[in-house]
């Protein structure tokens, strides 16, 4: 069944992990990933992050970016792949379609609809400074995301170089993302099983 | 073309694009652009960047609603069922499939070594795209300390982010970046 789990691995998360055991609801899942998406302005991680670790404490930090790092690895919209890996990971396959059909039936609706009537304003300053505001924020959001992500991997001087070398080469060099993602990705995972190997 | 054949040959190339859009949506967006504007002139460079920048102001799925913006302009509302359909369908199924191999092997040894090795390259991007988007709103260093405080509310504190984007979009809309 989908619900199962093996042995935790992780470390430091096992009481987190004790949580999810429960069997979470299609209502809620459909309405957590509703919420997702209807706040997630700029960025769905953010907010995806903020509910399904923080406030309902379906999944752990490590489980969150364990799943973030899936996706990433994934082609698609990464948002959607952690509504149906979040989905399908407490409730199986129907679980994946309550999440994603929260992610997207109303709000796309909503949207288009919304955006619709926006592009008659594009042209408006006001809303041009509006916007570059909440582009500022959102920036912010995201970079503090994806830094409480790494904490538990802080103390690994390889993780620390990978995470410093990925976000180099993305934000400094005009190298596309498959190049940094498929050049690291092997050669991280080589010294992260050489640190194994050492560590025993 | 009449609209019916651009709506197939537009929901196709989305469909094939979206399964090779490795890292999020937007990687694609030039080739998207592309195909859109230049090939086949369905809509204009402008059309394409209001777009764009519409979606970041409502919230939802934006790439799949900035497709289905693209499907609208080229053949109405069946096009922006077609173009949203086309954008999340490959995608969700390899997501599924991907998770459940992944969630099998969850026990392997070799597992627990891919994913140390996995997750900091890709916290690593996160962090990335986030300097990257603010990099690309090029709003100055009134803009760059805003992203900064965002980053520590949101780090330090237990504050609702909801706050912190109103705060910066009221920010924005008295002039002050």
């Amino acid at each position: 069944m989908a619900g199962e789990r093996g042995p935790v691995v992780a470390s430091g998360v096992a009481e987190q992990n004790l949580v999810q055991l429960r069997r979470v609801s299609l209502h809620a899942l459909f309405i957590a990933f509703l919420s997702v998406a209807l706040l997630g302005f700029g960025g769905g991680i953010v907010w995806a992050r903020r509910i399904t670790v923080d406030q309902r404490r379906w999944l752990s930090e490590s489980d969150f970016a364990d799943i973030v790092s899936l996706c990433q690895f994934m082609p698609g919209p990464n948002v959607v792949g952690i509504a149906v890996c979040t989905g399908a990971k407490l409730r199986g396959g129907v679980g994946a379609l309550a999440a994603l059909g929260g992610f997207i039936i109303i709000p796309w609706s909503v949207g288009l609809a919304l955006g619709a009537l926006l592009l008659e304003y594009a042209h408006l300053p006001i809303l041009r400074n509006i916007l570059g505001g909440v582009s500022a924020v959102a920036a912010g959001l995201l970079i503090a995301t994806g830094l409480r992500l790494f904490v538990p991997h802080r103390r690994r001087p390889v993780a620390v170089i990978f995470a410093v070398l990925a976000f180099t080469l993305m934000a400094f060099t005009k190298l596309p993302l498959l190049a940094v993602l498929f050049g690291l990705v092997p050669l991280s995972i080589a010294a992260s099983g050489l640190e194994k190997a050492r560590l025993g | 073309m009449s609209d019916h054949s651009a709506l197939i040959s537009l929901s196709a190339h989305l469909a094939l694009v979206s399964s090779i859009s490795f890292g999020g949506f937007p990687t694609v967006l030039p080739d998207v652009r592309n195909f859109v504007v230049a090939i086949h002139g369905w809509a204009t460079d402008e059309d394409f960047a209001n777009f764009f920048a519409m979606v970041q102001t409502i919230p939802g799925p934006s790439m799949i609603l900035m497709m289905s913006f693209i499907g609208l302009k080229v053949a109405g509302f069946p096009g922006a069922v077609a173009s949203a359909f086309a954008t999340f369908g490959p995608p969700c199924s390899i997501y599924y499939v991907g998770y459940r191999l992944w969630d099998r092997f969850r026990a392997a040894p070799w597992q627990e070594i891919v994913r140390r090795g996995l997750v900091p390259v890709t916290l690593g991007l996160v962090v990335a795209s986030g300097t990257v988007m603010a990099r690309a709103a090029d709003g100055g260093w009134q803009a760059a300390a805003l992203t900064v405080i965002a980053a520590v509310l949101m780090l330090r504190t237990r504050v609702n982010p909801l706050w912190i984007l109103l705060a910066g979009g009221a920010f924005g809309g008295f002039g002050l970046l």
